[in-house]
């Protein structure tokens, strides 16, 4: 496994002026593997979004530093920006956004697009369990046929590193699980690079690595040498 | 591979086909009117052009009052400029010579005569003779024997010779001083000061006479007829149908003309009381129109024609002949510059070669001042010009209204946007993306519009200025520029529009977008209402939420509104024009005449009662500071301004009596024209000579036939140097028939005055009324995209105001009644905009003619106007409603974040 793949050096962030001030990241720091699966972890507002969307290249630090394999995103401008997320980096958020008028396959090729070196796509339909839905939209789908679509079109770039943004947050029980797994079997069989943002404590047990966020720092980093599949997790 | 995005484009056709439907159809109707247009202007302007050589079109043409003697020709040919001073000279000479001759004849036989009488008395005398009769009748007998040899003796004599030769020494001596005395006026009069380079031109008699024509042979004149002949080497004609007349009871007519009063080859007509059959329907290269005179305000296809006869058959007509002569400048002028810089010089020259020869000229015009020939070339490209303007105007707001959907789909995918942004796909890549839509729309209704241009349109564009004016047979001309201004400049006004809106919008960071965040500034306080009914509150905050849509549905409904003003406006003003008309005479009769003596040197009189004397006099107004959309109309860009010299106590124009000297009254159509005002001075001049006359306006004169100055009798002979008895023709009340044709130069009737309408009905009534409802659909079309727009970007609140247990009526209240109110209130201010907008486009367009027309509203058409865009309207409405209903509940529910 690549140590330091992925560094986060004092970090930190705040939003508004004045009294209104909200530090939201104040001095963060830990490093990331590569091929690792890495939950953030942390309560509403512990500043684990932001922290994810400063890593993904879309929102940035007031001071401290991201960087991915050496490479620092603050030396980046916007178009390098978008390259660096084009090449590494797939993102599953909690709504699915997915394209109305495009069909599965279409919805997945939209990632696939993007990449150099893609994953087969029908391939991906088949490990997300797509196969039967592939032509449907995605007002035709179920919540969670719909997560899956969203992840096959991040995973079929073959990132680097997967962003997932409380993936599992509008789904139920079930299905959270299924998703969690699914991720999982992405980590394992592509080898990305997983960093999750999670409230729900019990997804730390599948995680290779867990860093607890509270306040804006690194309450925890702990890595987690007994994690068990998704499947086995209870809630 | 391919962007997997493009695969959306079909299918958001597919799925809002109807927006895309009524867009394209849009697209392809303008950008065919356009393409139609053009293709068939150049067609048209092809085959006029080509006919300048072809047929032999004359460079200009001047007309004089009798026959040009043959060094008069030779002289004009040169384009030198004549003897002026020599001319005086001798024509003093020739004056003062036969009165010193008079002079001295009177004087000697006066000496004589005493001589032979003191003679005879000296005798009689010596011989005691006393009585006086019989000295008398001495005289008598000596004079009758001894008079001519004594006058024979006296004119021998040395002294006589002295004497007379001193006399002729002494009066040339006097004309030549009188001539350099008066020198400076004459050079300034004929500009013989000026440096001067001759333009030799190759004159060619064009003789014509005006005859009546009746077409119907029904004994009542329909029209004048201008008749050349047929062994013409200038100004040639191309035979629409038919041939040339080839013996004397044989016509060819204008086609145009023969269309508008239904004459076909074959039919006979009657001109000046003699039957012709008609050989053919011609085109004469220098009657593009019906323009009688070049001054007339609009050509008359009804009441004027142009002909061709046989020479034999013209020489047997015996009307008057006009002595017209057509030129040729032997070097062609380069450019509009040097086409009014030769006219002026050969007009210079022109002037003083007449002048030295006794003749004068009563019409000059140079081909590039000729309405007849540049009005249709100038209406045509004036037309596409004009509707290429109003199409790109179009092509705009629907390039907007493309632009505001396309803003809303944004507001609407911004989640989408925001991760395709967050996974890596560039903003060019998204610009491309949401840019796809509007271009491939708009090349389509390219494609689709030049197709139906080059074919429908064009044979549209063509027929309808064929049936308009007199053109030649127009060909077939494919024009690039036609397919530059009908795909290029659409497709570079819907790509710039758009990709300013598309690029303004996806400027935000890709977390914004995740967000929803969209607005680009500070959130601002919440605007205050007043306390009105919940429903009243949220109608107003749902018209503050959609303020840019409302400004694209304003300026909708202004445009429409405007176009609706041009479609009720012309059609008014003209019908107006047409029922004021008889108002616009001065009397029921105007007779000019040629000359206020006839041949024998007797002032014309008349036995009617009615008859009153008149003057009159055509001068130019100079139409300073307006700009010129059309170059070579009218005369030379100046107007034309008739001076009426009115008789005191006159029945047929009242003006008020001590007028000072040098004040005038003016017509309200010269007012109007050119905003005069009581006091203001204005400066008219001679066309032909350089003179000029500075007049104050007194007052007005209620008459808007025409640009007119009225000043009394007296004044107007004082100012232009007439005779006292001298007059230009008679009003009347009732036809003149004791003067004869002869001497009357033109009749001017109420009819003369709504010819104007009358053509201009014929020309674009039925186009008109077409246009009316065209715009009627068009409006509605505008109104039902900006209107849907407005309900998509609402659905979210629609849906959810559907949860909350709304009714649909209800919810059509909340949403169409805010766009209802909008609509309805800017219609009405539309209405104000759109009328002053036509006063100003008319009189601006008037400019640019001579003649004034009154742009004319009836209430009536104010009232339809609103009513046709509210009815329009409504029908969206009922179009909203239903797609209110249609709108499901769980948009709301499924786009909740």
């Amino acid at each position: 496994m690549e140590e330091n793949f992925l560094e986060i050096k004092d970090l930190k962030k705040s939003f508004g002026t004045g009294e209104a001030k909200q530090d939201v990241l104040r001095g963060m720091n830990f490093t990331v593997s590569k091929g690792e699966f890495c939950v953030l972890l942390g309560p509403s507002g512990s500043g684990k979004s932001t922290l994810l969307n400063i890593i993904g290249g879309i929102d940035t630090p007031d001071s401290g530093f991201v960087s991915i394999k050496g490479d620092k995103l603050e030396d980046m401008d916007e178009k390098q920006l978008t390259v660096y997320r084009r090449k590494h980096l797939g993102y599953v958020f909690q709504m699915y956004n997915l394209i109305p008028n495009l069909n599965v396959k279409e919805n997945i090729e939209v990632g696939a697009y993007l990449s150099d070196k893609p994953l087969d796509v029908e391939e991906v339909i088949t490990t997300l369990g797509l196969q039967d839905h592939k032509y449907k939209y995605p007002n035709q789908l179920s919540g969670g046929q719909q997560q899956r679509v969203s992840i096959g079109r991040a995973v079929v770039k073959n990132p680097d590193i997967l962003m997932c943004d409380e993936p599992t947050g509008a789904l139920d029980y079930k299905t959270s699980k299924e998703i969690l797994a699914l991720i999982e079997d992405c980590n394992s069989k592509y080898g990305s690079t997983v960093i999750m943002v999670t409230h729900n404590e019990a997804i730390k047990y599948m995680a290779d690595h867990v860093i607890k966020l509270r306040d804006g720092v690194v309450r925890h980093n702990d890595i987690n040498s007994n994690k068990i599949p998704a499947s086995e997790l209870e809630w | 591979m391919r962007n997997p995005l493009i695969k959306r484009i079909p299918k958001e056709l597919a799925s809002d086909w109807h927006k895309y439907l009524v867009i394209i159809l849009f697209m392809v109707g303008m950008i065919g009117v356009i393409s139609g247009m053009y293709v068939g202007r150049e067609s048209m302007v092809s085959a006029i052009e080509s006919g300048r050589t072809e047929l032999n079109l004359e460079d200009g043409s001047f007309e004089l009052s009798h026959r040009a003697s043959p060094e008069l020709l030779e002289n004009i040919s040169t384009g030198e400029k004549a003897d002026v001073r020599q001319y005086f000279i001798d024509k003093g000479m020739e004056e003062a010579d036969k009165e010193v001759a008079d002079a001295i004849e009177e004087e000697l036989n006066e000496q004589v005569s005493k001589a032979i009488e003191d003679g005879v008395r000296a005798q009689c005398a010596a011989l005691g003779v006393a009585d006086e009769d019989t000295i008398q009748s001495y005289i008598d007998a000596a004079m009758e024997e001894n008079f001519d040899s004594a006058l024979e003796e006296a004119r021998n004599s040395e002294e006589f010779k002295d004497a007379v030769e001193e006399a002729y020494s002494k009066a040339h001596d006097a004309v030549i001083e009188a001539v350099d005395e008066e020198w400076s006026d004459i050079e300034e009069e004929y500009n013989l000061a000026e440096d001067f380079s001759p333009v030799s031109v190759t004159v060619y008699e064009h003789f014509y006479r005006n005859e009546s024509e009746d077409n119907d042979n029904d004994g009542v004149e329909d029209a004048t007829v201008r008749i050349f002949k047929s062994d013409s080497v200038i100004d040639l004609a191309s035979f629409i149908e038919g041939r040339a007349p080839e013996n004397t009871n044989e016509i060819a007519i204008d086609r145009n003309h023969a269309d508008t009063v239904g004459v076909k080859v074959g039919d006979k007509i009657t001109v000046s009381g003699r039957e012709y059959e008609v050989t053919g329907l011609l085109s004469y290269v220098n009657y593009l129109t019906m323009h009688e005179s070049n001054t007339d305000l609009m050509f008359d296809a009804f009441g004027f024609d142009v002909a061709m006869l046989t020479p034999e058959a013209f020489n047997e007509l015996t009307s008057r002949l006009h002595y017209n002569y057509s030129f040729l400048y032997d070097v062609k002028p380069e450019g509009k510059i040097e086409q009014a810089d030769w006219s002026e010089r050969f007009l210079k020259s022109l002037i003083t070669q007449t002048l030295v020869d006794d003749n004068e000229i009563k019409d000059y015009l140079p081909v590039y001042l000729s309405q007849a020939r540049n009005f249709a070339p100038s209406d045509i490209e004036g037309d596409s010009t004009g509707t290429g303007i109003f199409c790109y105007i179009l092509i705009a707001v629907i390039a907007f209204i493309f632009a505001i959907t396309i803003s809303n789909t944004i507001d609407k995918e911004a989640s989408v946007i925001g991760t395709l942004r967050a996974s890596g796909y560039s903003k060019g890549e998204l610009i491309v993306h949401y840019m796809s839509m509007p271009v491939i729309v708009t090349l389509a209704g390219a494609a689709l519009g030049n197709i139906l241009g080059y074919t429908a349109f064009r044979g549209m564009a063509v027929k309808m200025y064929f049936n308009t004016y007199s053109l030649p047979i127009p060909r077939l001309v494919w024009s690039p520029s036609a397919l530059v201004k009908t795909t290029v400049i659409p497709l570079l006004l819907m790509f710039f529009i758009n990709l300013f809106v598309i690029v303004k919008k996806l400027q935000l960071s890709p977390l914004k977008f995740l967000r929803h965040d969209l607005s680009k500034t500070k959130r601002t306080k919440a605007r205050r209402i007043p306390a009105w009914s919940f429903l009243s509150r949220f109608r107003l905050r749902i018209l503050f939420q959609n303020i840019p849509n409302y400004v694209v549905l304003i300026f909708g409904v202004i445009l429409s509104e405007l176009m609706l003003c041009f479609a009720f406006g012309l059609t008014d003003s003209l019908n107006n024009y047409g029922e004021r008309a008889p108002e616009m005479v001065f009397a029921d009769y105007q007779y000019m005449l040629m000359d206020y003596k006839d041949s024998d040197g007797n002032a014309i009189v008349t036995d009617e009662e009615t008859a009153e004397r008149f003057s009159c006099t055509n001068l130019m107004y100079p139409k300073e500071n307006t700009s010129s959309m059309r170059d070579g109309m009218g005369s030379g860009g100046d107007e034309s301004v008739t001076v009426y010299g009115i008789s005191d106590g006159s029945s047929y124009i009242s003006l008020p009596g001590g007028i000072p000297e040098g004040h005038v009254y003016i017509s309200t159509a010269f007012r109007d024209k050119f905003y005069l005002k009581s006091g203001d001075v204005i400066t008219l001049h001679e066309e032909y000579e350089n003179k000029s006359y500075d007049l104050t306006v007194e007052g007005f004169t209620d008459y808007e036939g025409g640009i007119a100055v009225f000043m009394d009798n007296s004044s107007f002979n004082e100012t232009f140097g007439k005779k006292d008895d001298e007059f230009s023709g008679y009003f009347s009340r009732n036809e003149i028939t004791d003067i004869d044709e002869q001497d009357i130069a033109t009749v001017i009737t109420a009819d003369d005055i709504s010819k104007v309408t009358t053509q201009l009905m014929h020309s674009v009534g039925g186009f008109i009324e077409i246009f009316k409802y065209a715009m009627i659909i068009l409006a509605a079309a505008l109104i039902y995209l900006l209107a849907k727009i407005i309900i998509e970007r609402n659905e979210h609140s629609i849906s959810m105001v559907k949860i909350l247990g709304f009714k649909n009526g209800e919810i059509g209240s909340l949403y169409i009644i805010p766009t209802a109110i909008v609509v309805a209130v800017f219609t009405v201010i539309s209405l104000a905009v759109g009328y002053f907008m036509m006063l100003w486009i008319f009189h601006a367009f008037l400019m640019q003619m001579d003649g004034y027309f009154a742009f004319y509203m009836s209430p009536l058409s104010m009232v339809l106007s609103v009513l046709y865009l509210l009815i329009g309207y409504a029908f969206v409405s009922v179009i909203d409603f239903f797609r209110i209903k249609k709108i499901p509940m769980d948009v709301a529910l499924k786009n909740a974040d």
